[in-house]
């Protein structure tokens, strides 16, 4: 009996791999290296080592230092002025003997003889208005910077130090030993910025009525992180990328004035000396009030209280276990609320505090947004370690520090707010909430990887967000970031670049990353594979110092997904996705050997006389003929009869093109006459040999009458122009105008 | 006053979500069949406000409650003084379709009708720089298949391209 082959593709893959092509004379190209998209990360990465494994966890000789502080704070809100003493003990759990010991200075960036300002291009102004003007070209530098008043051993003796602007450097007599501890102490004070009019992440707010509210940060020498990465983490801040920061216990004592509300990163130690017993009945209730917030000192109160101003003073006690940091905010005009949030059995506490000002938008959200943070991002991660986290409300401020944030987000004075102004303060609080989570206890270095704390809560605060609502435009999803990887090259960076130099911060370290992330968890790894690696980094390196590379190898290691492909395209470079459909051939079964064919069948009779009949298939429809191989099937036994699915109707073979650098998915929409759709993703890894070109073929019962790449836009595709099959005709401004009209 | 200059001293020292970048694109696409050539450009919502608030002395208050009702007279007049499209060298006129928020996102769709066959579209776009100097206006155009884009900024403010 005859054999019928059934290979439906012969024609097109036998020429192309069986039969050798004549080839021309071809000039001495150049050879090359390694150059495949899916090549692994071994010659970016650091050489794992035994303080950094090659799976992405901490080794078994991971060290990190300790540093605790016990301190003293004055605030003279008369002068605007801070006056700290703080006594250091440093650990040096590291095997290496340090000559030396490295202290941030911050305040130094707006100290008149700062380099920032030098380090920026200006150009002239053509207009200004008078007071821009004068600011610019006439004011004279205020007295901002620390003034170091002292710095001692801890017997008192003075212990020399250098300063290099926003770095002093303590000279140690000896080097400190391994295992050995050093203790010192700082006394210093400066000059509190307006945040408001001077900028900062820090400072005090200025009422009309001449209130302040003070929300300070960045106000003491601290020490620089020292690790088997950097060495001392000592890189200058010039203001922008942020800080690497030691864990250790803080022990801190504030005076502010008496009629102040203060709250701070840590437990207070002394309630029944700073609040009234009702404040402290209030306490007690919104301890167990896991429904609504609670009141301490409510809108009434506040508005009382701000009238006052009094010369006498009080001190706040705060004590905080394995922080990274210490902030606190101050004023007599807070509002402060709280509630009770259950995180996996154990009850942490969600505070807001405001000036009336932030009403009536604050008491609605805030500490709702804030308990639901916690909740979320304790899903994603691991419990909330803390006892609380606060959220204060700080004009034009978004900054994060352990248990306490400064968020923005004011109505108009007569009480009404837009949409675009409420959900940007449901997206601050729950972006700086999120912080709690990266960097203040999964801690990495900001000053030289912005995007591991602000990209992976960025991307967290995806998830958040939605769940808070539903609609939450969170602007960080794949289809968000399209805008930015079009620009100009000379305007991009990649990801995995130190933040001081880049063009376009906002995108380059938040939202690209954010996308990302979501890209992977959405549709490369899928929720499942995607979370479970996402908890193991989270935990593996909670309380500890992670760098990208325990990252990129954890959510590999553990999910078994080769992932490599993407980190590099998206993080390491500027590539953007473009994927598209290049034509589509629908073809027909037919009894009749095609012209290319039969070119073949003269060229090599022997071979095609061992295949035996064929099956063909036509690109002309009026060829179709399913005759000759619906006999074949109808010959087969009536097991294999039985067991087979239905013979094709419809046959389409498309080619896919790829004009964007990035490697990702195909997913493919496919549309059937009869209206239904279907969908099929093709892993990456079918660009695997062939980065621009690869084909697929579609069979069906039901005819298709369109393919579409990429539907729902989750790759960062940014041209869907040719994403469609047939071409679109109407476009989204058709679409748009037709529904204007009506 | 002063306000509109703090905030760019303010925000680049931030450590929060707002968009800190200001890019603005506009897509165009020439229709063979309608003969028109059809203009989406999008810009930020919070920067168009402020330039549009100081430039004519008003208070556009988008996407809220107290939206002004005449508020695309404002857009299309800004749009009108700072975008402009010169057609086989010959300036044209478009006409404001619509406008759509997407977020913090505003569409705008304009189209100039009567376009047969463009061999060259020169672009002169300054939106928002006069309040936002780091802005970067973004144009793609489509013509007979043809792709071109064009990157202005404060430094160039207008481009040609040729199909």
């Amino acid at each position: 009996m005859r054999k019928y082959s059934t290979l439906l593709f012969s024609v097109l893959f036998v020429s192309a791999s069986l039969f050798a092509q004549e080839t021309s004379k071809k000039e001495h190209q150049q050879g090359h290296t390694d150059q495949n998209k899916f090549r692994q990360l071994k010659d970016v990465l650091a050489t794992p080592n035994d303080q950094r494994t090659a799976s992405g966890a901490p080794g078994h000789a991971y060290t990190q230092q300790k540093v605790d502080y016990v301190m003293n704070l004055h605030l003279d809100e008369a002068a605007n002025k801070l006056y700290g003493e703080e006594d250091i003990t440093y650990h040096n759990n590291s095997r290496d003997h340090l000559e030396y010991l490295w202290l941030q200075l911050d305040q130094n960036v707006r100290a008149p003889d700062s380099k920032s300002p030098l380090a920026e291009s200006k150009k002239a102004s053509a207009f200004q208005t008078p007071t821009k003007f004068v600011a610019e070209n006439m004011d004279k530098p205020k007295d901002f910077g620390f003034k170091i008043e002292a710095v001692k051993y801890a017997d008192g003796r003075d212990l020399p130090h250098t300063i290099n602007r926003t770095m002093m450097r303590i000279n140690l007599p000896k080097p400190l030993a391994p295992g050995e501890i050093f203790k010192f102490k700082i006394k210093w004070n400066y000059l509190i910025n307006n945040s408001v009019e001077d900028g900062g992440r820090s400072g005090f707010e200025l009422f009309p009525d001449g209130n302040k509210n003070y929300t300070i940060a960045q106000f003491f020498p601290r020490l620089c992180v020292y690790d088997n990465v950097e060495g001392w983490q000592n890189m200058q801040f010039w203001g922008r990328s942020e800080w690497a920061l030691e864990f250790g216990d803080y022990d801190v004592k504030i005076t502010v004035p008496e009629d102040h509300i203060l709250d701070a990163t840590g437990v207070l130690q002394n309630e029944k000396d700073v609040l009234t017993k009702e404040q402290r009945n209030r306490w007690a209730k919104a301890r167990k009030s896991f429904k609504n917030p609670v009141f301490i000192v409510s809108q009434k109160e506040a508005e009382e209280n701000e009238k006052r101003g009094t010369k006498k003073t009080k001190t706040w006690h705060f004590k905080a276990n394995q922080v990274r940091d210490f902030a606190f905010a101050s004023s007599r005009k807070y509002i402060w609320d709280a509630m009770a949030v259950n995180i996996n059995g154990k009850t942490v506490m969600a505070v807001s505090l405001y000036p009336k000002e932030g009403n009536p938008l604050w008491e609605e959200h805030s500490t709702r947004v804030v308990a639901n943070t916690l909740e979320e991002y304790s899903k994603m991660t691991f419990d909330y370690p803390y006892p609380k986290a606060i959220s204060v409300h700080a004009k034009r401020q978004g900054m994060e520090y352990p248990m306490i944030s400064f968020n923005y987000g004011r109505p108009n004075p007569d009480g009404t707010y837009s949409d675009r102004v409420k959900n940007g303060m449901i997206g601050v609080i729950t972006h700086e909430i999120g912080h709690n989570f990266f960097p203040m206890i999964v801690n990495s270095d900001e000053r030289q990887w912005t995007w591991m704390d602000e990209g992976l809560n960025s991307f967290v605060e995806i998830l958040a967000e939605l769940d808070y609502d539903p609609n939450f435009n969170t602007g960080n999803l794949p289809k968000d970031i399209v805008r930015y990887m079009s620009l100009d090259q000379s305007k991009l960076s990649p990801i995995m670049s130190q933040g001081d130099y880049v063009h376009n911060f906002g995108p380059n370290a938040y939202t690209k990353p954010a996308a990302g992330l979501y890209m992977l968890r959405q549709t490369i790894m899928g929720p499942e594979l995607f979370d479970y690696a996402f908890r193991t980094y989270s935990k593996r390196w909670m309380f500890k110092h992670p760098t990208p590379a325990d990252f990129f190898r954890t959510m590999e290691d553990a999910s078994g997904m080769d992932l490599d492909w993407f980190w590099r395209g998206w993080f390491y470079t500027t590539d953007y996705t473009d994927i598209g459909i290049k034509e589509v051939k629908p073809l027909y079964v037919t009894n009749k050997p095609n012209e290319e064919t039969k070119k073949l069948q003269a060229q090599y009779p022997s071979y095609f006389a061992k295949l035996g009949k064929l099956v063909y298939l036509t690109t002309d429809k009026e060829d179709a003929d399913k005759s000759e191989v619906a006999a074949y099937i109808n010959s087969l036994p009536k097991e294999k009869k039985a067991n087979l699915k239905e013979l094709p109707q419809y046959i389409y073979e498309v080619e896919f093109e790829k004009p964007g650098g990035l490697v990702m998915p195909i997913i493919v929409e496919i549309t059937y006459a009869d209206g239904t759709k279907e969908r099929q993703t093709f892993p990456a890894q079918i660009w695997k040999k062939n980065e621009h070109q690869v084909f697929r073929v579609f069979t069906s019962s039901k005819e298709i009458k369109s393919f579409v790449v990429d539907p729902d836009l989750e790759t960062a595709d940014i041209d869907t122009s040719n994403n469609s099959w047939p071409k679109q005709t109407t476009n989204k401004f058709d679409a748009f105008k037709n529904k204007a009209k009506n | 006053m002063k306000k509109v200059f703090i905030i760019l001293l303010v925000l680049p020292l931030l450590s929060f979500t707002l968009h800190k970048y200001y890019v603005a694109l506009t897509e165009i696409e020439y229709r063979e069949d309608t003969q028109s050539v059809q203009m989406i450009m999008n810009v930020f919502m919070d920067d168009i406000e402020l330039a549009i608030n100081k430039d004519y002395n008003t208070n556009l208050q988008i996407a809220s409650k107290n939206q002004l009702s005449n508020i695309d007279d404002y857009f299309y007049k800004y749009l009108q003084q700072h975008f402009k499209v010169i057609i086989n060298d010959q300036e044209t006129s478009y006409k404001f379709i619509g406008k759509e928020y997407d977020g913090d996102i505003i569409y705008f769709y304009l189209e100039i009708e009567n376009i047969e066959t463009p061999t060259s579209i020169e672009i002169q776009n300054d939106i928002l720089i006069e309040h936002f100097p780091d802005q970067q206006n973004l144009v793609k155009a489509t013509v007979n298949k043809k792709r071109k884009s064009l990157f202005l900024s404060s430094s160039n403010g207008k481009g040609l391209l040729k199909f």
